[in-house]
């Protein structure tokens, strides 16, 4: 498969799961680049992040990745002489803070296809980032992400989960969650 | 650090297990610097350790300035586990938890006598 040198995030995103697909490895969008994936119009990313099954064997990444002109650079990081786009691999397994992620979003284009996170998961992964860290940019994509979908936006799992996180971790800031739950009303 | 320090190295080494029990004891990262002199270990050491420890999700780096402050990653699927191991580790490194103690980490007026 070759990548035309005007490929586009989510051409780069579309190539590598469907080659790591091809060849056995299931790999899921996730991060800022899932993030990405469903605003575009409001954030953009240069990583591309992919979480493989734990166990995947780095050769059979490499051979799937230099099909569409992708090589090593690091360990767990892949790039392209001439996009800009970087894929990376974090160690897993898929986890939202303490929950492991066991479904996600299968998209198809023609014959390719994207394993990504749910916009639900999205939020969470982007909030999260915000309520440890207090990164606001996180917390404008969670509430981009949760608008831009919100017929699929599962607010009460949402909740839920975030009490569920607050239960195992007090330190976490529980104003933070209101401060997104008044923002999204706002919306 | 002692060479003949006979401690088990839970976390694969001696240097493993110091840097991440002090950074359980921290409440706000250090610098790679600060965290070497703490544990009495060479910067390069200490970043080696560090470097994998991130690849592997369990701490992160920030930029402050010039420098990165490393802490325990919050937002592993595991901290709250590794944080209670940590600081019931910590017991078996007496050293490592006295400069932790009377290592200030908050904020201090400029000339206030100490």
């Amino acid at each position: 498969m070759i990548l035309p040198l005007d490929a586009s995030l989510v051409d780069v995103e579309f190539a590598a799961c469907t080659v790591l697909d091809r060849a056995g490895e299931t790999a899921v969008l996730c991060g800022g680049s899932a993030a990405a994936y469903y605003v575009p119009d409001l954030y953009q990313s240069l990583d591309i992040d992919f979480v493989v099954e734990v166990g995947a064997a780095p050769h059979i990444v490499d051979r799937a990745l230099a099909t569409i002109g992708y090589a090593r650079a690091a360990e767990g990081h892949y790039r392209h002489e001439r996009l800009p786009y970087m894929l990376a691999f974090p160690i897993g397994p898929l986890a939202i803070g303490r929950e492991y992620v066991a479904t996600w979003r299968t998209e198809r284009r023609e014959d390719l296809v994207l394993h990504v996170f749910t916009p639900t998961d999205v939020v969470r992964d982007r909030f999260l980032h915000y309520w440890a860290w207090g990164d606001r940019t996180a917390l404008d994509v969670a509430l981009a992400v949760a608008r831009a979908h919100a017929p699929e936006f599962d607010l009460a799992a949402f909740t839920a989960w975030t009490q569920r996180e607050l239960a195992a971790d007090p330190s976490y800031d529980p104003s933070r969650i209101g401060r997104f739950l008044t923002n999204l009303e706002r919306a | 650090m002692r060479r003949d320090d006979l401690r088990p190295a839970v976390f694969g080494t001696a240097t493993r297990d110091r840097v991440l029990v002090r950074l359980a004891l921290s409440e706000n990262g250090l610098h790679v610097r600060e965290l070497a002199r703490q544990i009495e270990s060479s910067a390069n050491a200490v970043h080696r350790v560090v470097i994998g420890l991130e690849r592997a999700g369990v701490v992160v780096s920030r930029p402050v300035g010039t420098t990165r402050i490393v802490l325990l990653n919050r937002r592993w699927y595991g901290a709250v586990e590794l944080r209670t191991l940590l600081e019931r580790l910590a017991y078996a490194y007496p050293e490592v938890r006295e400069r932790a103690r009377t290592y200030r980490e908050r904020p201090r007026r400029i000339g206030k006598p100490l």
